[in-house]
């Protein structure tokens, strides 16, 4: 009898080629994370790479267009916009993470009450929460600023991340909900668990990943804030060096034309903030949503 | 559902009880808490004689201004004359602060307007422009170009747009809202609003935009669409009928919420470009203590968002039937 | 239904022919072949059903016929000619005047099938108006209301002004058949039209369907996953498995000759050839990835009597009549002659009285669970309250499984949540537990630990019951952790392996996430996890109804091996009732909140006493008229 047609039974199936699922690696995250790195460790080094002090006003030497000694020229006060772009970075940077500290404390806290809590408290919470986010941003950080007085790094930290919590306390509490009603946290009940093992096993670990993506934007904003506080006069003083007070010397660069003290530190904003919303981009968890069947 | 007028009344009086409630919370916050700042509201009423002014001048001055009562007092005061309608005067100005935001309400309302019509129009068109090139390149680029753009800080953007078309260039105007001799020529106004406006929008565009394009693109991978195409309808019918039918309901109830962002937005945006509009006069009075315009101004605000929220609710509870759950009336399955 | 002896004539008009079609989807894991090289025809007025497990395909072939698929899947190969004309290569723009016309589409889930915002009068209207753009606005009424009255939903004129969220699913999915009937197909193709529905409702459908497809002459695909379903409405039935049509024939040359061993051991799985037996007869195994399908017969990994070549070569479709193919290299000539187990409902033997001895049935006596007048209410609004459960009372033995059956919305859900405490219900309401009444606040704490160890709980939905950043070995030895208990096999990691084999996993996923596994393996991962705890009460909420035939005859006898060998309490709650007689000890009814029978399954089944269980029984679909020696429930 032909071989071929033996009765052999179940065997394990042979593994035809089974082929690795090729990971695209991306390149755009890649580029992104080296050149925050590059300007984060730039701001962290300041000490050795600036070449002048950047608070030294050089009464002579004021709105000077780039050139050998000032790489960046010097803005209407005279200092040097090199050195400041590094030593303010670090004030700015700063700002930026203990801000969202104080959001996504306030943030985690609120909603993961406002989740677990009774009914009316939850009410109570996410009506305070939809009261706050309707309130136009500025006249709430100007208000709040105005209690709290003269705008240090630490205030205005505080007022930064007093008024930004509100969008991530919301997504806290609608996926505690989630996850609260999901049916393997009603086994772990089951099985005994306790509130806190169910909080730590089960919740924070599935929350924290849908809120990466907006505590990294937090960063982000609270930069701009920061920036857009300063240039306006109601955030740190023009002594205190930012990216943002440095701009605000816009006004009087205007006068002359003095392109550089506008578009440089401009740009070191504007590509710090573009990595850092790269870099939350693809934490975004990337869901897949089943298929467009119009196309 | 509301069957019945009572139970209209009631959800009317309801409604209005919170109205009342919440303005009167936010006067007494706002009061409090810009007498708590620090600062010196005569600066504002006598400018730069303050300075010289003897301590008896300082306190008849502050007594004429009514500043040395307690802050109850002062509350109750202010409370009474703004029930009759009167909201007192502005230090500054030294007029009625009613007659100082009339002057200054119609600039805000151009720049915020046009701006919120642009946003409203060019964010669903572009919206669904890209819902109907997912992942192609248009949508692709507009995606990029959206991110990038929600990059740039609103305040730089104007800067680099006044450094470019009015100190280089000299097309546009860098401040104010029309210029001395041509107050009332239209295309003057119009020139002054080019950049504000052009801020503005690109400030907020792409947030929408890519929400209605999102919202379109969960729309389209529902079942009823895979029906509706069974059905043989064409993409565009089901893109426009259903779609698009089925998000806007969110979309204007989102845009009515947004409508107070927007003109908050055009506060910064009025400072940079020294707009006279209520964005200025706000700042101005939070920062040198104006009391009674920047209670008059907050009130404002928050009656804005107020009914801009109520505008939000009643959308969505009139026009979509989904927010609507009488309970099964229609009938059940068989016996 | 259409007549079985004409469509041996050779007259018959081909409707569709599908040579040779494969479809393709490119996902992030490669390029998944979900059909591969399936050729069928369909007659004019017939009704062909596609039988399948989850995945094999059947829904895309359907959907590739009427290209309705995702621009991610693509036709690789082969050819679809409709009415004589080939389609294959016909652009979207030709495609949308055929869909309606030609060929038109019922969907497995009413509830997301309509549009949420649209009054069901315009969505017929709509239906009607593509294909009769000029029609007037009297005639279009009168459409659409001729069409509520053809799927039979009274008062069309008043219902037609209705939003799909007035209607229960079973009225829905008669708004979506009137729907795919607007424009007069002359195809209806219905991919699990009646598997979201109660067997109540499907009964209900199925004749609807049956009548209609009768009058108007429409022919029908018709794709499920339930053979009983499949044997009760379709002329013809073609059984897929792994992207392939393995057989396909005549409804009774599959039921009662089939030929492929996929075909018998489907067949097989259902509860009712394994009566008098403890276990049923499974399919070992699970259905391979399509991703890089085997080379040879996909099925010879789970199949008894696979032959040699069947490792190496893929087995072409062997003729058994004109009508009857299969692809098994079984039908070939040089294979040796296996004769396949008989199709015959094995004739009610005296049990050796289901598996207890003297012994256990003295303990068996012994009462575990005693539910004593069980009522529980959702407050709707502040004025109104729902009952959902009410008033009922019954006992769990020692060693016993008792099956709690009904509809959804019946509540069992909330009995068995009530039970485990996790809602506490209202009034007098008495849960003793080995004579501890769980009810009691102050009992429960005292006892706390022996009852959230002693009592377990399975879900329906193994997809939401494992967190998915847990690793499967966290999850099992879970209790174990919340308890502080030392286990047995040394450390947590030898313990979650010894369960994982237990309930027949590989050790080798130990470290995966439940994402990774498959439905069944998921499923097994929760009960493991409820083992763990070495429970003496497991009350399991649907456990097998989201899973695959052949899957949920594991798990059932995974059961089945719990209670015999290790004397575990079941309580056991599933719509499916067969797997019900099959399984359970004592049954009881319950219908809208109320228990409406309780008795021996034997005896409750043979002679149901309620109108509500006759008409549950009635409503079951049933393979057997075309089995010999039929007979249903005798």
């Amino acid at each position: 009898m032909d071989p071929e047609f033996e009765i052999v039974g179940i065997r394990p199936m042979p593994q035809t080629g089974v082929r690795e699922s090729k990971k695209r690696g991306r390149r755009g995250p890649a580029i992104a994370a080296a050149t925050l790195a590059l300007i984060v460790l730039g701001c962290l080094a300041c000490d050795l790479i600036m070449t002048k002090d950047p608070a030294y006003l050089n009464l002579y030497g004021y709105s000077l267009p780039p050139c050998r000694e000032f790489l960046f020229g010097t803005d209407t006060m005279g200092r040097d916009i090199f050195s400041m772009i590094w030593y303010g970075g670090r004030t700015s940077l700063l700002i930026g993470l203990t801000a969202t500290a104080f959001s996504t404390f306030l943030a985690v806290m609120i909603g993961a009450v406002s989740g677990c809590g009774p009914e009316w408290l939850d009410l109570l919470l996410m009506r305070m929460t939809d009261i706050l986010l309707s309130i136009p941003w500025l006249l709430a950080v100007i208000l709040a600023q105005a209690v709290l007085g003269e705008a240090n790094v630490l205030s205005l930290s505080f007022v930064l991340g007093l008024t930004s919590w509100m969008s991530i306390a919301k997504v806290v509490r609608s996926e505690v909900r989630r996850i609260r009603h999901s049916e393997y946290v009603i086994a772990s009940r089951c099985m005994g668990g306790s509130f806190f093992h169910v909080l730590w096993k089960h919740l924070t670990p599935n929350f924290l990943s849908s809120i990466m993506f907006m505590v990294v934007m937090n960063v982000r904003n609270a930069i701009v804030a920061e920036s857009t506080l300063s240039f306006m006069g109601v955030g740190l003083p023009v002594e205190e060096i930012t990216w943002g007070s440095m701009l605000s010397l816009s006004e009087k660069a205007f006068l002359t034309n003095a392109w550089w003290i506008i578009l440089i530190p401009g740009f070191f904003l504007l590509v710090t903030l573009f990595c850092i919303t790269s870099l939350g981009n693809c934490l975004r968890e990337t869901m897949s949503r089943g298929e467009n069947i119009l196309k | 559902m509301i069957q019945n007028r009572t139970e209209k009344i009631i959800y009317y009086g309801k409604k209005l009880a919170v109205f009342l409630a919440s303005m009167f919370i936010l006067s007494v916050v706002v009061f409090y808490v810009s007498r708590l700042a620090p600062g010196d509201p005569l600066l504002s009423y006598y400018g730069e004689r303050v300075e010289k002014m003897s301590v008896e001048e300082r306190e008849w001055a502050q007594a004429k201004l009514g500043l040395q009562d307690s802050l109850l007092v002062q509350y109750g005061r202010w409370l009474e004359n703004a029930l009759r309608g009167d909201f007192g005067i502005s230090y500054k100005y030294k007029m009625d602060v009613v007659q100082v935001i009339g002057e200054r309400i119609g600039n805000t309302l151009l720049l915020g307007g046009i701006g919120f019509v642009l946003i409203f129009c060019l964010a669903l068109l572009l919206g669904v422009l890209c819902a109907w090139h997912e992942g192609r390149p248009l949508d692709r680029i507009v995606c990029k170009a959206g991110m990038i753009s929600s990059c740039i800080p609103e305040f730089w953007l104007s800067l680099l747009l006044i450094l470019v078309f009015a100190v280089n260039l000299k097309w546009l105007p860098s401040s104010g809202a029309y210029s001395l001799d041509f107050a009332d020529s239209l295309g003057d106004r119009m020139k002054h609003l080019i950049l504000p406006v052009t801020v503005v929008v690109s400030g907020h565009l792409w947030y929408y935009a890519y929400m209605i394009r999102n919202r379109i693109l969960e729309e389209v991978r529902m079942d009823y669409v895979l029906l509706a195409k069974a059905k043989g309808l064409t993409k565009r019918s089901v893109m426009f009928r259903h779609c698009l039918r089925n998000v806007m309901p969110s979309y204007l109830s989102i845009m009515a919420i947004c409508v107070p962002h927007i003109l908050g937005g055009t506060y910064l945006i009025e400072t940079v470009f020294s707009y006279p509009g209520l964005g200025t006069l706000t700042y101005e009075s939070a920062r040198y203590k104006d009391y009674n315009l920047l209670m008059i101004l907050c009130m404002m605000t928050g009656i804005t968002v107020m009914l801009c929220n109520l505008a939000a609710q009643i959308i969505n509870e009139a026009i979509d039937p989904r927010m609507q759950r009488g309970g099964q009336t229609g009938g059940s399955d068989g016996p | 239904m259409g007549n079985a002896e004409e469509m041996n004539g050779e007259n018959m008009s081909e409707l569709v022919e599908v040579k040779n079609l494969s479809v393709s989807f490119d996902t992030p894991q490669g390029e998944v072949q979900a059909v591969r090289d399936v050729s069928f025809a369909l007659h004019s007025g017939e009704v062909l059903a596609v039988v399948g497990e989850s995945g094999c395909g059947k829904s895309v072939l359907c959907k590739s016929i009427m290209k309705l698929l995702p621009a991610s899947a693509w036709i690789k190969s082969g050819s679809i000619c409709v009415n004589g004309v080939d389609i294959t290569a016909c652009q979207e723009r030709e495609m949308h005047k055929l869909r309606g016309r030609l060929f038109s589409m019922v969907l497995q889930d009413p509830m997301t099938s309509l549009n949420p915002a649209m009054s069901i009068g315009m969505q017929i209207e709509e239906a009607v108006k593509v294909h009769a753009p000029k029609i007037g606005k009297e005639a279009l009424r009168d459409r659409v209301l001729a069409l509520m009255r053809l799927v039979e939903i009274d008062d069309p004129e008043e219902r037609r002004k209705l939003y799909p969220w007035h209607f229960s699913g079973g009225m829905r999915q008669r708004i979506v058949l009137a729907i795919a009937l607007a424009g007069n197909p002359q195809i209806l193709f219905a991919d699990e039209p009646t598997t979201a529905l109660d067997v109540t409702i499907q009964a209900q459908i199925l004749k609807l369907l049956g009548d209609i497809q009768g009058r108007l002459g429409t022919a029908a695909v018709f794709v499920t996953h339930d053979l009983s379903v499949a044997a009760e409405v379709a002329d013809r039935v073609a059984v897929m498995y792994a992207g392939k049509i393995v057989e396909i024939g005549t409804t009774e040359e599959i039921f009662q000759d089939p030929k492929h061993p996929y075909t018998c051991g489907l067949i097989q799985a259902l509860p009712v050839f394994s009566r008098g037996r403890d276990t049923l007869r499974a399919i070992p195994g699970m259905p391979p990835t399509l991703v890089c399908p085997p080379p040879g017969d996909a099925f010879a990994c789970r199949n008894e009597c696979a032959l040699a070549i069947d490792y190496e070569e893929q087995p072409p479709m062997f003729r058994i009549s004109d009508t009857h193919y299969a692809a098994t290299w079984l039908l070939d000539k040089r294979a040796p002659k296996i004769a396949l187990p008989v199709m015959r409902i094995p004739h009610e033997q005296p049990k050796k009285d289901q598996t207890l001895t003297d012994e256990a049935r003295g303990k068996q006596q012994e009462i575990l669970l005693d539910v004593q007048h069980l009522t529980h209410r959702f407050p709707l609004t502040k004025r109104t309250v729902l009952t959902v459960v009410d008033d009922i009372s019954f006992q769990v033995r020692q060693g016993e499984i008792f099956g709690l059956v009904g509809e959804s919305g019946s509540g069992k859900s909330t009995v068995a949540r009530c039970v485990m405490n996790l809602y506490r219900p209202c009034g007098d309401t008495r849960i003793s537990y080995r004579g501890i009444n769980t009810c009691d606040p102050g009992l429960f704490r005292e006892h706390r630990k022996m009852l959230q160890t002693t009592r377990q709980i399975v879900f329906q939905d193994s997809n939401s019951s494992l967190n998915p950043r847990m690793k499967i070995g966290d999850i099992i030895t879970e209790p174990l952790r919340i308890w502080r208990i030392i286990p047995q096999r040394g450390s947590l990691r030898a313990e979650a392996a010894f369960q994982m084999h237990y309930v027949g996993l590989d050790a080798a996923y130990l470290d995966r996430y439940p994402a990774e596994l498959s439905g069944g393996q998921r499923q097994r991962v929760a009960i493991a996890r409820a083992l763990t705890m070495e429970p003496k009460l497991l009350v399991a909420d649907e456990p097998v109804a989201s899973l695959d035939v052949s899957i949920q005859a594991q798990i059932i006898n995974l059961f089945r091996h719990l209670q015999k060998e290790h004397g575990f309490s079941f309580l056991f709650i599933a719509h499916d009732l067969s797997m019900v007689e099959f399984l359970c000890d004592r049954v009881g009814v319950l219908y809208r909140g109320k228990l409406v029978e309780v008795g021996e399954t034997k005896a409750l089944f043979a002679n149901p006493k309620h109108p509500y269980t006759q008409r549950l029984l009635s409503a079951m679909p049933s393979p057997f008229q075309f089995l010999p020696g039929r007979h249903k429930f005798a």
